[in-house]
């Protein structure tokens, strides 16, 4: 792994990881008020 | 759903080839160049957002619908945020390259400007209290935001003297590698991808929050 690359590289997919979690979680708490409205 | 769950693996491989497929460009200093595959396409749809901002708040001022008002809003609260991360992503290139977080260079002036016209943009609709002239008011400042837009971004960075790099990060540069070409377009798929859903999800968000109100009034 030259110059931090594999570190750097796990630190942004597991940012992305909590991006991704965050956005489906979203969608299915709006998904739910659309049902329920 | 399907675009969803192929977005996730999609800017997952992008992630681990911009750091193990590409190569990092010559005339950089160590891995730096790297940050292209991120700051680049978070500035695509910064722009992006804020000409289809522009586009829905004509729509509103022609037909009124609350729809193209939700468009317009979304989308300026968007590009707003892809805008900041934009800076930061810059920021740090900068701190690598130029030895500084912030050198005042016309480009980091020129966004910064930019993110002030938007942040009157919000602070202009939260102000007005009658859902119409917000509505209304805020279409008509988002047309004028927009045409400050490839003045700020494309033209005056390139009639000044800038440290920003210009035609090594540029697509067409026929002497880009191949593999940073693929990756880089790769991203500005993902990118543009991760917009569209987010932007749908704050609309549908929008007309819940319109419907909640209207039951009340």
């Amino acid at each position: 792994m030259k110059d931090g690359l594999g570190f750097v590289m796990a630190v942004n997919l597991i940012i992305w990881c909590g991006i991704a979690v965050y956005l489906f979680v979203l969608d299915r708490k709006i998904a739910k008020l659309e049902k329920e409205l | 759903m399907i675009y969803k769950i192929l977005l996730v693996l999609w800017m997952g491989v992008i992630i681990v080839a911009s750091f193990f497929y590409s190569e990092a460009a010559v005339g950089f200093p160590g891995q730096t160049s790297r940050i292209l595959f991120f700051h680049v396409p978070q500035a695509w749809i910064a722009t992006l957002a804020f000409l289809l901002s522009m586009i829905a708040s004509a729509v509103y001022l022609k037909k009124r619908t609350a729809t193209a008002d939700h468009v317009a809003l979304s989308s300026a609260e968007l590009g707003f945020l892809f805008c900041v991360l934009a800076t930061v992503t810059g920021s740090i290139f900068a701190k690598a390259t130029w030895g500084s977080f912030w050198n005042w260079d016309p480009r980091e002036t020129s966004i910064v400007i930019l993110l002030m016209i938007y942040g009157a943009y919000f602070a202009l609709r939260s102000a007005l209290g009658d859902p119409d002239k917000k509505r209304v008011f805020a279409a008509a400042y988002s047309i004028l935001a927009f045409a400050t837009v490839p003045f700020l971004v494309f033209v005056v960075p390139r009639i000044t003297t800038s440290l920003h790099p210009e035609d090594t990060m540029n697509p067409a540069n026929p002497g880009m590698d191949p593999r940073t070409l693929r990756v880089f377009l790769g991203s500005l798929l993902a990118y543009t991808t991760l917009f569209v859903w987010m932007l749908r999800l704050k609309i549908r968000l929008l007309k819940i929050e319109e419907k909640k109100d209207r039951r009340f009034i």
